[in-house]
């Protein structure tokens, strides 16, 4: 076996979003070869929205007049598979640190943060697939939503932030606990616990006073109810009012919006800085 | 853009580096080093030398506690980018994605160290070619032998053509043959290419026959550094080996006693190595068997650079 003769050379520095846009593919295409992380974060919520909701819709009907319960429970579940969803994406940083090419990456000369950025980029194309299939399931099952401009912008920029916030706590988790085992084991606990006190499945309201104020300061919440006024589940933003008790709704909205913005932020901030940091022995 | 100092004659320049890990652990304790370019340098040592830690740190995977470390006149910690654009590394362990095919990870490292597109193309067909990768190219890595997927690491790291090449125990948990294969292939790179390469390994028939000079580390110091040449010369031309079943510390202060051995007489276990210098062997061996010790063999042989690595470090180890 024969070594060609190799001239080193000088290359100039690669383009930002040319090296996240590799480092994404790279990612997809990892998934894409497990198609399981893509389809078993579905299945729950999607259970909730096709069989559990419209069950309970039918046993005790809606709590509230005017307001569809079956629709209110479908954005319910997205609270439930953005985070599933999520975390399972963080599986793949244990994985790649374990046995993958992760340190390979680390000695690319891009800086590190770039490969948390292109894990989250496919970490929200996956997530925005299921959110997609979630509402679709729900409305052949019978859930209304009322669809404006408007509207659609608060939901997706609700949904959008909420995904990147959930995947930066996902990252975070993923580079600070040594085993799969310890991280999965975390799972329920940030991904599903929240859920039962965000406004998921019944308004916060309902909820003992402590418990409401522990709701408050959830995003999922926030989101939940911002995600619910954008399509029209809940017109006139009794979930928004819930949380701020104000009589403006756009500009609760607008408030419960950055709240979710900086959840979205930090959480990512941190996962960048406790990778780098994990990357740099 | 970081500076560029030293007018390109050294690659590698390395002052008072310094890794101390949580715990005060100090992996490294204040080395220097230069390495040239062009230059095939190794990193030897035992496991916990501190040769991988060393590694770390030019690769800019491993901050430094103190001292400072330049590759190709970037700073390893201020211009760390610019230090990982001119290099590439093969590390200890595999690191690659084995779900992915060996073209998938070629490309991902082309498209990183932004290599353009048409040019990754050509090179990875006759990197596949050179390292006889054609065959499982364009299948996934995990099914690949623990050679091929060495093989496709090494052209991996070629194939954004790095000023320097990093080779952290390339030949590492790889079996005799495969071994032999690698060493040859990473022969014919030094024969044939201007990179400059540093390479730690443990087995020193493999760092006699690939680098220009070797590094001794030993507990996170220097404690040796020449070419294989010189450092074989240290011994002299001929040395005694004696296996014995009694104290070898107390074996050798009888050897110095009758001027047979001398001051670099050492240890390892139950083996004695003497080094014969200008002392003639016939007469040392004539003294030995005429002394009432418990030895279990005695015989002579060329020094190699095993002989000068435990006489370096192995001793201190036994003392």
């Amino acid at each position: 076996m024969a070594v060609a003769t190799v001239a080193v050379e000088h290359r100039a520095r690669i383009r930002r979003g040319s090296a996240v846009a590799t480092l994404a593919r790279r990612r997809f295409a990892l998934s894409a070869r497990t198609p399981r992380e893509i389809i078993v974060p579905l299945v729950n919520p999607v259970l909730f929205a096709l069989v559990i909701a419209p069950a309970l819709n039918k046993v005790i009907g809606s709590f509230r007049p005017g307001l569809d319960y079956v629709s209110y429970v479908a954005i319910g579940t997205i609270g439930l598979l953005v985070p599933i969803n999520t975390m399972f994406a963080g599986l793949g940083v244990i994985v790649d640190r374990a046995e993958g090419a992760q340190r390979e990456l680390v000695s690319a000369p891009v800086p590190r943060s770039f490969v948390v950025y292109g894990n989250l980029a496919v970490a929200l194309l996956t997530t925005t697939f299921q959110v997609v299939a979630l509402i679709g399931f729900a409305v052949l099952r019978g859930a209304n939503f009322v669809t404006t401009a408007t509207g659609i912008a608060w939901f997706g920029s609700a949904a959008l932030l909420f995904a990147i916030g959930s995947y930066g706590v996902a990252e975070t988790l993923a580079n600070r606990m040594p085993k799969q085992e310890e991280y999965i084991g975390v799972v329920p606990a940030v991904a599903i616990l929240p859920w039962f006190f965000a406004g998921s499945l019944f308004p916060i309201d309902t909820l003992p006073r402590g418990l409401a104020m522990f709701a408050r300061v959830l995003p999922l919440t926030h989101a939940l109810a911002l995600m619910r006024y954008g399509l029209g589940v809940d017109k006139i933003g009794v979930g928004l009012k819930d949380i701020w008790g104000m009589a403006n709704v756009q500009a609760m909205a607008g408030l419960s919006l950055l709240v979710i913005a900086f959840f979205a932020i930090a959480f990512t901030r941190l996962a960048v800085r406790v990778f780098s940091r994990a990357a740099l022995r | 853009m970081a500076r560029r100092v030293n007018g390109g004659s050294a690659a590698i320049e390395v002052v008072a580096l310094r890794k101390t890990y949580p715990g005060e652990v100090d992996a490294v304790k204040g080395i220097d080093f230069e390495v040239c370019a062009g230059e095939v340098f190794g990193l030897v040592g035992p496991n916990g030398a501190g040769k991988s830690t060393t590694i770390g740190m030019l690769t800019t995977q491993v901050r430094p506690s103190g001292g400072s470390a330049r590759v190709a006149g970037f700073d390893v910690v201020t211009d760390a980018i610019d230090v990982r654009r001119v290099s590439s590394v093969v590390f200890q362990e595999a690191v690659v994605d084995r779900s992915l095919t060996g073209r998938r990870n070629l490309d991902i490292h082309a498209h990183l160290w932004g290599v353009e597109p048409r040019i990754a193309a050509k090179r990875i067909v006759e990197l596949v070619r050179i390292f006889d990768l054609e065959a499982v190219v364009d299948r996934a890595v995990g099914t690949y032998s623990g050679g091929q997927r060495r093989r496709l690491e090494i052209a991996r790291a070629l194939l954004s053509k790095p000023r320097l090449l990093f080779l952290d125990e390339p030949t590492v948990g790889l079996d005799p043959l495969i071994r032999h294969e690698l060493v040859d292939i990473i022969s014919d790179l030094r024969r044939r290419t201007e990179m400059t390469v540093v390479l730690t390994t443990h087995y020193l028939e493999e760092a006699e026959r690939l680098c220009d000079r070797v590094a001794v580390l030993h507990g996170g110091e220097v404690v040796g550094m020449d070419t294989p040449q010189r450092l074989l010369a240290t011994l002299g031309a001929e040395l005694v080996e004696l296996r014995v079943d009694e104290d070898p510390l107390y074996v050798i202060d009888v050897l110095r006693e009758q001027r047979v051995a001398g001051e670099d007489a050492f240890a390892v276990g139950a083996t004695i190595t003497v080094p014969m210098h200008r002392r003639r062997t016939s007469r040392a061996l004539a003294v030995i068997h005429g002394l009432d010790l418990n030895m279990t063999s005695v015989s002579t042989r060329k020094p190699t650079l095993d002989d000068v690595y435990l006489r370096l470090t192995g001793d201190r180890i036994e003392r």
